[in-house]
Parts: C-alpha cells; structure tokens; sequence
C-alpha cells in the first residue's frame, strides 16, 4: 500500500536516477567502447584458444605413444635379404598375404644371436627362446569390416609398397607407433596431419583415399547408387 | 577487466567459430563413430594362414569325409569331402555343426568323479588308479563277469579294444547299441548262412520301396542316400514310403502309402503273397538258387491275403495288389525297412518279410539291390591267453541272456539290462563302462536305464559331453572328439560296400583327455598278468599303426579305404547255408516264434490314441545332442518356446476338443510329458507323433530344456523271436492342460 | 584397364531334390558368423540367412502334399540396379552392384532404422534385436573374412561374397583373368546334401545355372526353361534365384497364387 511519504520517496528516487544517468552520460561512450573492444578481445581470445586447442592440444591429447616391442631395423635386413620386401613380406599360395611376419619366419635366421646390437639380443631372448609371438603393433591395420587384397594391388595392379606404405623399407628404427584414444586405431590411418591433408600418396589410409585412386583407375565402379566403386570390393 | 556476460558470450562464439574451423568437431565425429563400433564384447576374429585338413565325421554311423578349414589352429568351417565314396562333398546338418561340438559349453575338460552327487574334477592317475582298485578287487573275489561295457559299434579298434579286455579280464558282458543292423545281420545269417551287414545299393535302384525307413531323415548313410535320391529324381526313379506319418521322406516319395503303425510286416507279407500268386517274381533265382520257398509261400497264400491284410494295416486291397505289381514289374527294386534313422532293430520276422521280397526279385547280391557286406578283417591281433579266472568268468552267462537258450540268436540285447540291474537287490554288474553311447537318454524306457545306472556301483563314461548318461556316471574319463584324433572308424550303415575311414587330429586336443584306447591299455597294464599282457602295444597310436599296417597309408593320404565297387554283373550270390542256397525258410527259422506284428502297449479304452516317435535331419536321438545352429533351425511347428508340440490328424483333434497350438497333457501307460498341439494333415487319424532328440535335460543351456524325451514315454516291448528292442510306439491320451 | 562382361550371381534350385534336411541353413551360419541364442523359436527374429520354407498343398488327409524351399537372398536387380531394398535405405549402407548383381550390405554403415527390412517382400533380412555372444571358447570357430556383426544392425545372405572377394584374390596371384566356375560357390551350394542349389553366373551361357534358368534378359530375367519360377515374380523385383518344381501347386504358390498376370 503506497503512502504519500513513498510516493515523495519514489519521485526524488526518480530525480536521482535522472541525474546520475545525466552525470554518466558524459562519460558513457567511453565505456560503450571499452566494452566492445572487451567483447571483441574476448571473441579473438575464445576464437585462438580454440585453434590453438583444434589444432594442438587436441592431436596431442588424441594420440598416445608406443613403442614396438623390439628395435628393428629394416634398412639392415635389406641388405641381407634377396627379394626386397618380399623376402619377409610374402604371399602365401592361395594369394593371401602373410603382413607382419611370425616368429617363424624370424627364427630361419635368427635362432642364436647373429650380430652384437642390444635389440637382437633382447629379441632372442625374450622372444625366440620362449616361442613368444612378438606383439607388434601394426600401422596399417585396418577395421575388420574391409578386405583388402595385396595379391590385386601389387601383382595385378602392379604397384610398389612405398604407395602405400611409405618409406619404412629404409627405416633404421621403427618409428612409434601412436594410436588413437578414441577410436583405437594408429595415426597412420587418419594421417599424421590433424587436418587430413596430404601430400604423399601414403600418408593416408582412410577409405576415400582408397577410393580416390579406384575413381582414377576406373576399378569396379559398379555401384548403382554412388557411380563409385561397389561396396562389396573392399568390404566384407 | 570485467568478465560480464556479453564477454563470456563472445568468448564461447569465438570459442566456437574457432573450433569450427579446428580439425576438432570432425575428426572427434569420426573418431567416436568408429568408437561405437568398437564394442569390447564383439570378438574380432584374427586373420591368418589358412590349412585344409581331411578327415572323417564321426557324429553319426553314416561315415562321411570331412574337410575341415582352418585359420592358423582354429577350426572355422568344415565341409563335406569332395570325391569320398559316401557323400561327396555335401554334408548334413550335425556334421557342419561339429565346430560348435568342438569349442562348445558342453564338453567335459578333465576327469571328473561323483562326489555326493556333483561331478568335481580329479587326475587321471587318482580316476585310473580306483577304477584299476575295483577291478582287481572283482578279479580277486572270482567276479570278473560283473563287469560290462556299453559301445556305439563294436567295429574297430577301440571297440575292440574294449571288447577284448573285457574278454581277457573274464567278462562276456560285451554290449552294442541296438539298431536295424542287428536284425538285418540275423536276417542274412539265418536266410543266407553269411555274417555279414546289409548293404543296399540305392545308387541304382530305381523303384524303392521303404517301410518306414527314414530315407531322407537320416537313416542308414544320410548323404548318400540324398544323392541318390536326386539321382532318382533325374532318372524317374520310383520311391514308395510307407508309414503312418508324412514324415520328409514320405513327402519327397512319388507314393506314400499310410499304413496302421506297427502292421509294415503284414503289408511286406501280402505283397509277396501277391508276387508268388500271380508268379510275378524271378524265376531264375527262386528256382536256382533258392530254398524253402514251397513251404514258406503256403503260409503267404493262406494267411496275408490282400483282403485280411487289409483289415489289419488299413490299406486298400487293390493298392497292395498294384504296389505288388509295380515292384516286381520295376528293373531295379529295391525293398528296406528300419523305422526312421533305424535305431531300433524291430521285429527279426518284419524285416525277414521285407528281405524275403528282394529275394522274390532277385536282388540279392545284384546291382541296385541289397548286398550282404562283408566286415573288414584288417583287426587281426592273436587271441589272447586266458588265466583260470577268465576262463571261468567268460563261462558266465550274460545278464541280458543273449546266446543263451531263450534268445540263442540275439548277440547283444541292452535293451534287457535295465530289467536285469533292476530286478535284483544286489546289482549283478558292479563295474559298466559306457563309450559312444547316452542309453539314459536315447534308447525307449530310458528312465529305467536311468534307475539301472544309478545302482550299477561303478558306472564310467568315456563321454567327451556332459550327456546324461555322463552326468549319472560315477567317473568320466573324457576322451577326444573326432577332430582331436585318429582313429578307424569301419562304416556298416547300410552302405553297400565295406568301407573304413579314418579320423585325423585337426586341432591339438584342446582339454585334458585321453584316448579311450590308451585308457584301455593303461587299465590292462595296472592289473598286470595274462590281461597286460593281451596288451603288447605302447599305446593306441601304435596299436592302430600296426593293426592297419599298409591300410596306414592309403587312410592317410585318402582319408577311407573302400572295398571293390559292384559291377553292372554283379558277383554271383555266394549262400553258406546248409542248402548253399537262399532260404525262405529253414528248420531253424521254422521253429522261432512266429511272425506276429508288435503290439503296442497300453489299453486301448483308458489310451484311445497311438503314439509314435519321429526322426528328422534336424534333431538328433544318438549320442550325440544338437549343436545350438541345429537345434536353432528346429520349425516352430516343432518346438515353440520350452514346449514340444504333438502331430495330431485335424479330425482327431476336433474330436477331442483340441485347437491349434493349445497345451495339452499326453500320458500313456509309461509317463506324462506337456506338450502343445500341432494340427497336421500329414498323420493318420488316430495317430500322433512326438520327434525324437528333445526333452534332453543335459548338454548345454541351448538343448536342455526344450521339449519332452519320447524315449521316457515309450516302455520296452520285446521281439517274440528273438529278444531285441521291437517297440515301435505305444498307446496314448491327450487331454487339455 | 580391361573391363570384364559384368557378372550375374544368380542360383537354381531344384525343389524336386530338396529334402527340406536344412544343410544349406547350418552351412551358411557356420560360414558367415551367425550368431544364436537360447530360444530360437521366434522365427520372426531368429537371424538366419537361409531359411527353409515348408509349403502345402492345403489339402487334407491323405493328400495332402508338402514341399520344402530353400530361400536365400534372392538379390533382387529391379529395374537398372534399384533393388526395393537398396532404394530405400537411408544411410546407403545396402547397394547394388552392376558389376556383379549383388546386393551388398555393410553392417558399419547400418544404423539400424529397418526400413529395408519393411521394404523386402522376401523377409530375407533380419535385424540384430539382441546382441549376439559367444559362449567362452565358441569365438574360436568365427571366419575372419566376413565381419561379426553388433546388436542394432540388418544383415542378410551375401552370397557368400567373401569367398568372391578370396578366389579373385588368388586368380590376380596366379595372374588369371578369369575364375572358373567351381572357384566361387556359396556354402549352402556346396554343403547340399543331394546337391538340390546350382550357383554361378547367369549371364555366362557355360555355367551351369544359366543353362537350367535360361534366363531372359530382355524379359525382365524371367525364366524360359519348363517349370521354373521366380518368388513373387508379379512383383517385378527381378530377383536371381530360379526355383524348379515338377508340381504345379508349388509353382503357382511360389507367386502367392496370383494367376492370370503378365504372360508376357
């Protein structure tokens, strides 16, 4: 219930109001500016944070490093081996490819220690005298869901390994292999630019890359529906 | 500097602008869509180098090859053997589910023993070491014949392995699993003087005439008899099936004649009647080669003509006639009888009618007709020396009474060994060893089987599955499964040429088992004396190297070892009768009772219906149980949740009061069982029809459970002749539940 | 590169030899990572590739008549490659192939919506309701070239396409252009017991199953040899499997008894 006291109250409230607001207004374009350079300040603060978090905080966090099981040198082994590659690297003679060798196949030359390097001598012992399968950690693996033919690429198609596989032939060490903490998966896959880009044939393994060079060579592009390649030729 | 709310907002609209064109968003998209497909619980199988390796299928007596696929050292596929004699390259429902057998819940993975009734885990040396107690204790008090053996065949050499050190140890109690090969081999011995198994060359036939043999539901070799009759389908060959249910066999025949269930023997004995009346049959081999034939067509012609066999098998007088006529009239007919997959021997004079008329047309020993198989002699070991002990043991008589004077012809009869543990307060076996078979389950009356085992003191199972007969055994000594060993398995299903396959180990054993071979041998070492030393071999492998001697090779690179194919000739009938001929009928013959078909038990006011068992591709009564992909493909005709459902002709259920699908109790004079209500107008009013291999209540979680055991409902009816399990069905009542 | 003549993957199967025994079932969910669970009695979602159907004359005792048919995906061309199925389905995760007129079905891509399952006139496909599991030891017999599939998504009979996917493999080894008729059957064709399913492709005038469906092209695909039939052919789903059956009653089921239509 309003009283005439209140209502005395409330105007000289109201001449107050009035004369502060006169008394500020003087000096409120200078805080309308400070405010929207505030506002602008933070968008560029919010906008490079963000980048600098896309771009590299984010693969940082991503990926996690390992390290394979044993030190291995290819660029050594191919000095020793006879047929490149595919001395270790085989195809069976169903047409299946025999990927990363097993014990077995390391063992026709490595059943005692050969030369003095720390790394073999730790292989023979922790691996070849107790007949454990090294646990390698693959680069290219790929989901279960695709079928991929090495016997269609390189012997019909007649393509080398570094198209895909990149200069590993002439590594002296294995590098680390990083996966992906989400989806399980090594770096190589994705590519090891964040963004996806790539300048090199093998610096990517996703399924439109395979695809790019299917599209290119005119490889089984029967689908009804995409006019691309059908889906049943590298899935399962 | 203030941080007010527009601040706080554009910071997050920088934020986002920023993050937008950050790789963030969508590779964190990729990323978690490929996580969701990631599930820990979705097992990836691993690739690898893959190996084809050869060998033979033990799951059922059909004898099929097997080529098995593996991927490194897992069993992925296997596959019917392209080019095996039996059944080239295709393969039946159990065979391609071995895999799921091999790796599967229901495996037993070490030695086990009853402890208070549950089954806990020992070693072998402990397990071995009583069972070796008990039988020298046995041997010391002079009762070494209180000891038997069940087996699935008793052909090859772990058979008869068992066999023989039941016989060095002093016992005779040697049994076989019962089946249609044991009335067949009494049939050829007393018609044709020769110990042998019937073979029936279906390959060539081109009209069969079936009395109830589940062709195409299992019997005898299966696939082979698939192929043959696709081969008839090809070349109008001409199948007549005769029972009272359309089973699968009866719906593929060109004919299927309903007959009353129990009465296929009269029906057999009318048509022969009819062939000798209207002299319809071959000359040439009744009267050169023939005996007893003047005696034994008087009883036809005064007893099974059309008229009175009509009466009493329900069948048309002038549709015994024409099928008379059409089966005499064909090039190559050929008659079988064997009730289903033939697991019951049946009545000796039914099928002495049945292969009376492949004598009338001469198909005896011919292309396309029915041959008597020889058994493989490659087991050829020196006979034993005997202790006094033995001997005198080995002088016992059996508990089943089979060869002695009521049942001289019978060899074995398990089917009277429940009666006899039974019957008497102090069980007169003491010791059973069963192998390849589960009798608790799958032979009729199998409660009382199951009473018998459980006061059998000492019953061990060699099972490799946690069967029934397995969980009531008082040891398991689990032995491989066929795709863990070698071993010779010789074929008598009903294939016309004698044939052996041999098993190879594709995979390592995956469990602690052992061979029952060497468990046999072991045993025989620990009792030492003339028993060990009926023994000589190191151990199964080297007992069955040196037993098949140059049979190694061939079996190894092949697989089988198959006996010379019938020509287009034929090679002329050897008989080794006293006659050296054929005989319709003998003293011998003559003086056994005489045929009258098997009634079923039961009385017909208080069970006004007629049950019968039914066999199918897809659920199997042996002993072994369905896989989970065979018992997943069971129709929902068939099984329908937990419940079996009854076959029951629409007339009759309307009679009764019955609907489609409604519970319902069946009882007869052995059981009860629940049961749901299938309307089917491929059954005889009056009839209904239960399959066998259901209401198992072990093995595995998938096959438990389900359904109700026929076999717990059907008592046991002996054949008046000669003993043997002649039981076809029983009486039944259905009433609502 | 040289374009091969597209390839037709089609099947023939004779009801007059099929004995309803239910190999072919077993053989493809053993081969094709199948999964199975306590009760399978709920045929509507028990998965199975293949399944057997019982049909019936409808007559009563004694004439009554049952045949059994086998029923596989039957890879349905349509018009120009537009299956019911691949029309429908919004994540394009079922697609034809011109190349070699499979119908394919990628189970990463399926988000489950069923709406090609709606789409099927055949009910050949069938969805994960549950998730399937293995029990303990059971994962061993899985066949690594064909994906195990998780709880939520469609699959359906592939014609074993893995093993396509593994003899072309093995002619580009051995540098053949070509795979002989016998490098690429399905399971269920080789494990018939009486050798009832005849698979190859149609559009080869050497394999057999060309010979036995003769096959009109400009027809729609219909069937010109005797007796034999397509599934709900009215529907002009151009599907590629061709049933044979001596018995009329049979065939005219195989069309759901539509009479009268489209002789042409």
């Amino acid at each position: 219930m309003s009283t005439a006291d209140d209502l005395d109250r409330t105007e000289s409230e109201n001449a107050a109001g009035k004369v502060a607001e006169t008394a500020s207004s003087g000096s409120g374009n200078k805080k309308q500016d400070g405010s929207s350079a505030s506002i602008t300040l933070f968008f560029i603060v919010g906008f490079v944070a963000s980048l600098v978090v896309g771009w590299v905080v984010f693969p940082k966090l991503l990926y996690s490093q390992k390290e394979q099981p044993v030190v291995f040198n290819h660029e050594k082994h191919n000095e020793l081996v006879d047929a490149g590659c595919e001395s270790c690297h085989f195809f069976r003679e169903d047409g299946s490819y025999s990927g990363v060798p097993k014990l077995a196949q390391c063992i026709d030359c490595h059943e005692e220690v050969q030369g003095d390097s720390e790394a073999e001598e730790y292989f023979v012992t922790e691996f070849v005298q107790k007949g454990r399968e090294v646990p390698w950690l693959v680069y290219s693996r790929q989901p279960p869901c695709v079928f991929f033919s090495h016997a269609a690429h390189v012997k019909k198609a007649g393509m080398d390994c570094v198209s895909c596989h990149g200069h590993i032939g002439e590594s002296e060490e294995l590098r680390p292999y990083e996966y992906n903490r989400i989806s399980r998966y090594s770096r190589d896959i994705w590519g090891h630019n964040i963004s996806g880009i790539k300048r090199n044939s093998w610096d990517r393994m996703k399924m439109d890359d395979c695809s790019e060079c299917h599209v290119e060579e005119n490889v089984n592009q029967g689908s009804v529906q995409t006019h691309k390649g059908g889906c049943f030729v590298c899935h399962h | 500097m203030k941080i007010d709310r527009r601040s706080f907002l554009s910071f997050l609209i920088g934020g986002a602008a920023g993050t937008a064109l950050s790789p963030l968003p969508w590779k964190l998209t990729d990323d978690i869509s490929i996580w969701t497909q990631m599930w820990p619980w979705v097992p990836i199988p691993e690739k690898g180098e893959v190996s084809t390796v050869n060998s033979a299928c033990t799951l059922c007596p059909g004898g099929c090859g097997i080529s098995v696929r593996k991927v490194d050292d897992r069993v992925v596929k296997i596959e019917g053997l392209a080019g095996h004699p039996i059944n080239n390259g295709g393969l039946c429902t159990l065979g391609l589910a071995g895999a799921q057998l091999l790796y599967g819940p229901q495996r037993v993975k070490a030695p086990m023993k009853n402890v208070g009734g549950r089954l806990v885990e020992i070693s072998w040396e402990e397990a071995l070491g009583e069972i070796s107690a008990r039988l020298k204790e046995l041997r010391e008090r002079g009762q070494p014949h209180r000891v038997a053996c069940i087996a699935g065949t008793d052909r090859g050499t772990v058979p008869e392995l068992l066999n023989r050190f039941l016989t060095v140890y002093g016992s005779p109690q040697f049994f076989r699993v019962p089946s249609i090969q044991d009335t067949y081999e009494l049939a050829l011995y007393l018609m044709q003087g020769v110990r042998a198994s019937a073979g029936f060359d279906f390959e060539n036939a081109d009209y069969v005439l079936s009395f109830g043999s589940g062709l195409l539901d299992g019997w005898g070799t299966p696939v082979n008899i698939f192929q043959a009759h696709s081969r008839w389908c090809e070349r109008s060959g001409k199948l007549v099936q005769i029972e009272p249910r359309q089973s699968r066999t009866a719906a593929k025949a060109d004919s299927w004649i309903p007959i009353n269930p129990g009465t296929e023997g009269v029906l057999a004995l009318s048509l022969a009647g009819v062939i000798v009346k209207e002299s319809l049959y071959n000359a040439d081999f009744v009267n050169a080669q023939s005996s007893g034939f003047d005696s034994w067509q008087q009883v036809l012609l005064e007893n099974y003509d059309t008229e009175s066999a009509a009466k009493i098998t329900g069948v048309d007088p002038s549709t015994i006639a024409k099928l008379a006529r059409d089966f005499a009239g064909a090039r190559k007919p050929l008659a079988v009888c064997g009730r289903g997959k033939g697991q019951s021997p049946g009545s000796l004079k039914e099928v002495m009618a049945v292969h009376a008329l492949n004598a009338l047309v001469g198909g005896i020993d011919r292309q396309g007709g029915v041959r008597a198989v020889p058994e493989p002699d490659y087991i050829d070991w020196p006979e034993p020396e005997m202790d006094a002990v033995a001997a005198a043991g080995m002088q016992q008589e059996r508990v089943d009474q089979a060869g002695g004077s009521q049942y001289p012809h019978a060899r074995y009869l398990l089917n009277r060994l429940p009666e006899a543990v039974n019957s008497s307060a102090d069980s007169p076996l003491q010791v059973l060893f069963v192998s390849d078979a589960n009798p608790c389950y799958s032979l009729p009356n199998s409660k009382a089987f199951s009473d018998a085992f459980k006061k059998i003191p000492m019953v061990v199972s060699f099972s490799s599955y946690l069967g029934e007969t397995a969980e009531l055994a008082d040891f398991i000594l689990p032995s491989p499964i066929y795709l863990e060993q070698y071993e010779d398995r010789p074929i008598a299903a009903g294939y016309p040429l004698p044939i052996v396959n041999l098993t190879r180990p594709v995979v390592k054993p995956l469990f602690n088992t052992r061979s029952v071979g060497d468990v046999v041998i072991e045993l025989a070492r620990s009792l030492g004396g003339t028993v060990a030393a009926a023994f000589p071999w190191e151990d199964y492998q080297t007992c069955l190297k040196e037993t098949l001697g140059d049979k190694w090779i061939v079996l190894n690179e092949k697989g089988y070892w198959a006996g010379d194919k019938l020509g287009s000739g034929g090679q002329p009938a050897t008989f080794e009768t006293k006659s050296s001929r054929f005989e319709f009928t003998n003293a011998e013959i003559d003086a056994m009772a005489r045929f009258a078909p098997v009634e079923p038990e039961g009385d017909i006011a208080a069970f006004p219906l007629v049950l019968v068992p039914y066999d199918t591709m897809r659920l199997w009564n042996g002993y072994i149980g369905d896989p989970p992909f065979v018992i997943k493909i069971v129709p929902d005709t068939v099984l329908k949740n937990n419940d079996v459902l009854i076959e029951i002709n629409p007339a009759t259920a309307s009679e009764l009061g019955l609907q489609d699908g409604q519970a319902a109790n069946l009882t007869t004079p052995r059981g009860t069982a629940r049961v749901r209500v299938h309307l089917f107008e491929g059954i005889m009013p009056g009839v209904v029809a239960l399959p066998a291999g259901l209401g198992h209540t072990a093995h595995s979680k998938f096959l438990a459970g389900k359904g109700a055991n026929v076999n717990a409902l059907i008592g046991s009816v002996e054949d008046a002749a000669t003993g043997y399990e002649a039981v076809w069905g029983i009486r039944a009542k259905l009433d609502k539940a | 590169m040289k374009l091969e003549k597209a390839h037709k993957f089609g099947m023939f199967i004779d009801l007059d030899k099929c004995t309803g025994c239910g190999s072919c079932m077993v053989a493809c969910m053993a081969e094709n990572n199948v999964p199975f669970r306590e009760d399978e009695t709920d045929k509507l979602i028990s998965v199975a590739w293949m399944r057997v159907y019982n049909l019936s004359n409808n007559k009563p005792f004694p004439d009554t008549e049952t045949s059994f048919l086998p029923r596989p995906c039957q890879h349905c061309e349509g018009h120009h490659g537009h299956s019911p199925c691949v029309s429908v389905c919004p994540a394009t995760a079922t697609d034809y192939d011109a190349n070699t007129g499979i119908v394919s079905q990628i189970y990463t891509r399926c988000f489950g919506c069923r709406y090609c399952m709606a789409a099927c006139p055949y009910h050949v496909r069938l969805f994960n309701w549950y998730d399937p599991v293995w029990p303990e030891g059971m994962e061993k017999s899985l066949n690594p070239n064909i994906s195990v599939r998780m709880r939520g998504v469609v699959e359906k009979c592939s014609f074993c396409f893995h093993r396509y996917q593994l003899a072309k493999e093995r002619a580009d080894y051995e540098g053949e252009e070509h795979l002989a008729e016998d490098a690429y059957q399905t399971a269920c064709t080789q494990a018939c017991p009486a050798k009832a399913i005849v698979f190859g492709d149609l559009n080869n005038p050497d394999h057999k199953v060309h010979q036995l469906a003769q096959p009109d092209n400009r027809n729609g695909g219909k069937p010109r040899a005797k007796n034999v039939f397509r599934l709900l052919e009215h529907l002009g789903t151009n599907p590629k499997v061709y049933y044979h059956s001596s018995k009329e009653w049979v065939r005219r089921l195989g069309d759901n008894d539509v009479t009268g239509r489209d002789k042409a």
